[in-house]
């Protein structure tokens, strides 16, 4: 009955040039669920995030050890196709990135990229992946329009059908809803809970309730270490270490 | 660190306490009035219950609000929720206080079937229970919870002792029954106390650890 986890990270480190950012990270995240990460800034959550997908590549000096398993892929071993792997591992960001493109041509991005040539086929994927998003009853008759005239919340709900028009199996957010309003977080949030169980996440905030409402499962990170991970209900009742229970109290020095 | 919910909380903890003094006072003055068969006491512990009713009632706004504006969590989410379940087993206790006052009451001057001897000795257990519950609760201190349970089983003990003393007195003197009948109800109402402070030793477990444990058992 139990599937292997979807995400096993395993005493990852990293370092950026000669400072070390994380420490010996072990955590595992079940298919279909979501992860929160939280703790202070600077406390390696967003580097966690982006180990995931390979961007820490692109941070001059960086180096790392230890493992994560996406699947049985370890994302972090020497062969990995990173264009492959973002493919199965995607990714949204605090600020809404659409391209400059229209609403179509956004989603349609990746699919094209991986060789979707098919008129009806990617006008099928993109229909797809907007319902998916919870978009597609706003922007049905607006395909052709520059993505960049939709409202900041609709533009985050592009970005996430972006993201799905791949078929990932992971999906990354780092802050998604801190430079939304709050009718446009409380559909991201209710957007992750519809995603559930199809598409396992790892979602980075500093909001805690928000961690509280839309995670499984909590992880809280100090100074590059994993202090304590749980249930989210756990965590947020009855954390085990002092430490927890300052951050999430709001009694973190 | 959060200065304005610590405020808050240790206000709503004082306003507890409050109405933590007036329900043992309450049970305190019941108890009394009905071996003083004090008539004039009894309606005012009847009258009393209205502030055990108001405190109740701002104490449960303080959470509420406490749980919406602030919106705490771990350590703080335990004692506000432990706050909102003590004051319902506080207010039980005060209307048992009103129920023995209207036993008093309705047994007029009637001079007692027996000395009452284990009622008072029952009800002096029951209120140092309430007191030892809510100062764990003040200082999250759970180490009296043994002692909790010794005082616990030492009520249920008399009211065994009582139940059966009144049904043997109703058994041989019939003429006793009304009266017998309304001390066992008093004896029960008591009971109840301890059950109810033990309740709140309970949640003060669960605010201190988290962890739900039973001390009935």
């Amino acid at each position: 009955m139990s599937q292997p986890p979807a995400i096993r990270v395993a005493d990852l480190s990293v370092w950026y040039g000669a400072q070390r950012a994380l420490t010996g990270i072990t955590l595992d995240v079940p298919a279909g669920q979501v992860l929160a990460l939280i703790g202070a800034s600077g406390c390696g959550k967003s580097t966690v995030l982006r180990a995931l997908n390979r961007m820490i590549d692109r941070v001059p000096n960086v180096r790392w050890q230890g493992s994560a398993m996406v699947g049985d892929t370890d994302v972090l071993g020497p062969a990995v196709d990173v264009v492959a792997l973002r493919r199965r591992v995607g990714m949204v960001f605090q600020q809404p990135n659409p391209f400059p493109f229209s609403v179509f041509d956004n989603v349609a991005y990746g699919p094209r990229l991986h060789g979707i040539k098919h008129p009806a086929r990617l006008r099928k994927t993109v229909e797809d992946s907007l319902k998916q998003a919870a978009l597609w009853d706003e922007v049905r008759g607006k395909l052709r329009r520059p993505a960049r005239a939709l409202s900041g919340g609709q533009q985050q709900r592009l970005c996430i059908a972006r993201a799905l028009a791949v078929k990932p199996q992971v999906l990354l957010m780092d802050e998604p809803t801190a430079a939304l309003d709050p009718l446009s977080t409380a559909k991201i949030e209710e957007l992750v809970r519809e995603l559930k169980g199809r598409y396992t996440m790892v979602v980075v905030t500093h909001n805690l309730q928000q961690a509280a409402r839309i995670s499984d499962w909590t992880a809280f990170l100090e100074a590059g270490r994993l202090i304590e991970s749980g249930q989210t209900g756990t965590i947020f009742t009855t954390p085990r270490d002092a430490r927890t229970e300052n951050y999430i109290t709001g009694r973190y020095e | 660190m959060r200065h304005y919910f610590q405020t808050e909380l240790t206000a709503l903890e004082q306003e507890l306490i409050r109405m933590g003094a007036l329900v043992e006072d309450q049970l305190r003055r019941a108890v009394r009035a009905l071996m003083e068969q004090n008539a004039p006491l009894a309606r005012q512990i009847i009258a009393d219950d209205d502030r055990a009713d108001r405190m109740e009632m701002d104490i449960e706004r303080r959470c509420l609000s406490l749980l919406a504006l602030q919106q705490p969590l771990a350590g703080d989410l335990r004692a506000v929720s432990t706050a909102l379940k003590i004051i319902t087993d506080l207010e039980r206790m005060a209307d048992h206080a009103t129920d023995i006052a209207k036993i008093t009451l309705r047994l007029k001057a009637d001079p007692f079937v027996k000395p009452l001897v284990d009622i008072p000795e029952m009800a002096r257990l029951a209120t140092s229970m309430v007191r030892l519950a809510l100062n764990a609760y003040v200082h999250r201190n759970i180490e009296e919870a043994d002692t909790m349970i010794r005082l616990d089983d030492d009520v249920d003990h008399l009211y065994a002792a009582i139940f059966r003393e009144l049904l043997t007195l109703m058994h041989d003197r019939p003429d006793t029954v009304a009266q017998a009948t309304h001390l066992l109800f008093v004896a029960n109402y008591i009971e109840r106390v301890a059950d109810h402070a033990t309740n709140i030793g309970e949640w003060v477990i669960y605010m201190v650890t988290g962890e739900r444990k039973d001390l009935n058992d």
